[in-house]
């Protein structure tokens, strides 16, 4: 039987600072056997160890279609993070997963996508939008829409400005608060909705980000006229075995770690609990 | 089924060829309190007995301790050294009663589904239960309830052997080849049932069907209903949330209550990630880093732990409710809010 509970080793191959408490990490597993049947979809999410300081789930933030290497996106907020931020390249760390439903790529195909990202929102939809790109001729509209707090906010600044130069997409970017260097839109990321010509038909919204935004943006898109099944997002709670059985991340009858973290708002609707 | 008779003054002999190959875990007393401990030989014949109190906490604990090592670590230079802690031999436990065997089968059930849990079926394929069951319940029982006993029935439920106290003597009945194996160690103390020992044990089960005080559980339908719709009022759950200390006590002693939380050593070179029961109730169980708590309020938890045990949605999930009806929450609650309160206030 196999462990779902013992990591496998992984080494830190690549460490890029994102904003001031957030860095991107990539890693590869040590063991050329677990590194090559790695695989994992777009949405899923890792359990990562600080081995001896404790484990966290974080949502993979790199291309499915390059499972070699894969990258995280990760603030310090907590011990666990803390003792990753701490960590260098070279050094190793447990990894369980790749766990979760993840997004149903194939599902999408042939709509207009909306993607509304909101601070470190955005690295587990990056799982997505990457693998997206990679298969453009098979999307329709294909619209990404970011929000941060400040530009000191903003994540993967490189890969915005080439989303911002691609013919292919549409992108639109915000802050809440500007600086003296800022031209771009002041204002939540629901601000930019009016700006942008939002296609209801046929489309899928995808929404990730703080609660708070969460739940603006979602009350805005209903206002105009997006259904509940046709927004979805990816959930998060704390969470301590990623597979089921501690409990913890339970809402209702759903556990996020096995039923998510990806939902649709209709699902969510039904649970009996405020997600 | 098989069904034999062994006789009381045979038990000892039946434990002492059991124990021969295994361990054997036995009721014994230690001050007011009952606890499965391993035994050679003299098993204490008043706590093997249909009329025997519940123990205090079910037995849950073999196949999820409180404590439990996942794996142990070791740095070496740049690298780490994981080892997995290694596994038990097998144990027989003898008297386990109606519900705690429910019980086990009900996690059973969990720790199979979606991703299989390999420490919980370590402990678990090593374990053969031997149930006892209950020719009169006690105060605070309603398994009668919950279909978690008095009696176990071989079409109906799960065990491995059930052992019906005909005073005298064990009516012995054998449901799996795990339970064959134990009639095997020493076959000549097992005689063939005959029909009259069977008539008593039915006689005996209705007896004790019809011992149960009318309780409030009664009219647990009421409650599943009424969790499953989402119908009882945040008000009600606050109220029943007032009452509730936050201690765990009720998870604790649960039968069916499994939900764990990981802890991390590490001194100098060494370490280990180990898991331990945890409690729904704590206010700690969801709270996030950032501070944020989707279940902040004690009613809010309150109805989380009923919603688990009692809404339809799980049930459907697990294939019946996740109480067995043991009234150890009644016990174990300060507050006075165990199952059948809850289910009483419900009702309302």
């Amino acid at each position: 039987m196999s462990n779902i509970y013992l990591p496998n080793l992984a080494r830190i191959i690549k460490i890029q600072d994102e904003t001031y408490d957030t860095k991107t990490f990539e890693f590869e597993f040590a063991d050329p056997k677990v590194k090559q049947a790695f695989k994992f979809g777009p949405g899923q999410f890792l359990e990562i160890s600080a081995l001896g300081v404790g484990e966290a789930p974080f949502g993979l933030a790199s291309n499915p279609n390059r499972p070699e290497t894969f990258r995280v996106t990760l603030r310090a907020v907590g011990a666990v993070t803390w003792a990753l931020h701490q960590k260098r390249i070279g050094d190793l760390v447990g990894i369980r997963g790749p766990f979760g439903n993840g997004f149903p790529f194939d599902e999408y195909k042939g709509k207009n996508i909306i993607f509304v990202g909101g601070g470190i929102g955005l690295p587990p939809l990056r799982s997505l939008i990457e693998p997206m790109l990679d298969a453009r001729s098979a999307f329709k509209d294909f619209l990404i829409l970011y929000g941060a707090r400040t530009p000191a906010d903003q994540v993967y600044q490189d890969r915005l400005k080439e989303w911002e130069k691609m013919s292919e997409i549409r992108f639109g970017m915000t802050v809440d608060v500007g600086d003296a260097n800022w031209k771009g839109n002041v204002g939540v990321v629901t601000t930019l909705f009016p700006k942008c010509n939002l296609i209801v038909e046929n489309t899928v919204v995808f929404v990730c980000g703080p609660p708070i935004m969460i739940r603006f943006a979602i009350m805005e898109l209903s206002k105009l006229g997006f259904k509940p099944e046709n927004i979805v997002s990816t959930l998060e709670r704390y969470m301590k075995c990623g597979v089921g059985k501690c409990g913890h991340c339970a809402i209702g009858h759903k556990y996020v770690c096995v039923d998510g973290p990806v939902f649709n708002y209709k699902e969510i609707g039904k649970l009996p609990e405020k997600s | 089924m098989d069904r034999y008779i062994l006789r009381k003054e045979d038990v000892n002999r039946w434990v002492e060829a059991l124990a021969r190959t295994q361990e054997v875990l036995a009721p014994t007393r230690v001050e007011k309190e009952i606890f499965f401990a391993p035994t050679q030989t003299a098993v204490d014949l008043n706590l093997l007995s249909g009329t025997a109190t519940l123990p205090y906490l079910p037995a849950k604990d073999l196949v999820l301790p409180h404590s439990e090592n996942l794996f142990h670590f070791t740095r070496k230079g740049g690298d780490y050294e994981l080892t997995v802690p290694e596994e038990k031999k097998t144990a027989v436990v003898l008297g386990i009663r109606s519900c705690d065997t429910s019980g086990i089968y009900w996690l059973d059930k969990f720790y199979q589904e979606n991703f299989s849990d390999c420490y919980y079926w370590r402990r678990r394929n090593n374990l053969i239960l031997v149930t006892m069951a209950c020719n009169q319940p006690v105060k605070n029982c309603f398994c009668v309830c919950c279909e978690g006993g008095p009696f176990l029935d071989s079409e109906r439920d799960e065990f491995d052997i059930q052992l019906v106290d005909l005073q005298d003597s064990y009516l012995v009945e054998c449901k799996s080849s795990k339970g064959k194996a134990l009639i095997e160690a020493n076959p000549k103390l097992f005689a063939k049932a005959d029909p009259s020992a069977v008539k008593t044990r039915e006689a005996l089960e209705e007896k004790s069907r019809n011992s149960f005080q009318p309780d409030p559980t009664s009219y647990m339908s009421t409650a599943i209903r009424r969790i499953t719709s989402n119908a009882v009022t945040p008000e009600t759950w606050t109220e029943l949330g007032e009452k509730c200390f936050d201690c765990g006590g009720c998870a604790f002693v649960c039968p069916c209550c499994s939900c764990f939380g990981v802890g991390y050593l590490n001194e100098g070179e060494k370490g280990c990630h180990y898991r331990f029961w945890d409690s729904c109730d704590y206010s700690g169980f969801t709270r996030e880093v950032s501070g944020h708590n989707p279940r902040g309020e004690k009613g809010e938890r309150f109805k989380r732990r009923f919603f688990h045990k009692l809404s339809y949605q799980y049930l459907k999930r697990d294939g019946r409710i996740g109480c067995v009806g043991c009234g150890r929450c009644i016990t174990a609650c300060p507050g006075e809010v165990g199952m059948p309160t809850v289910v009483e206030r419900l009702r309302k």
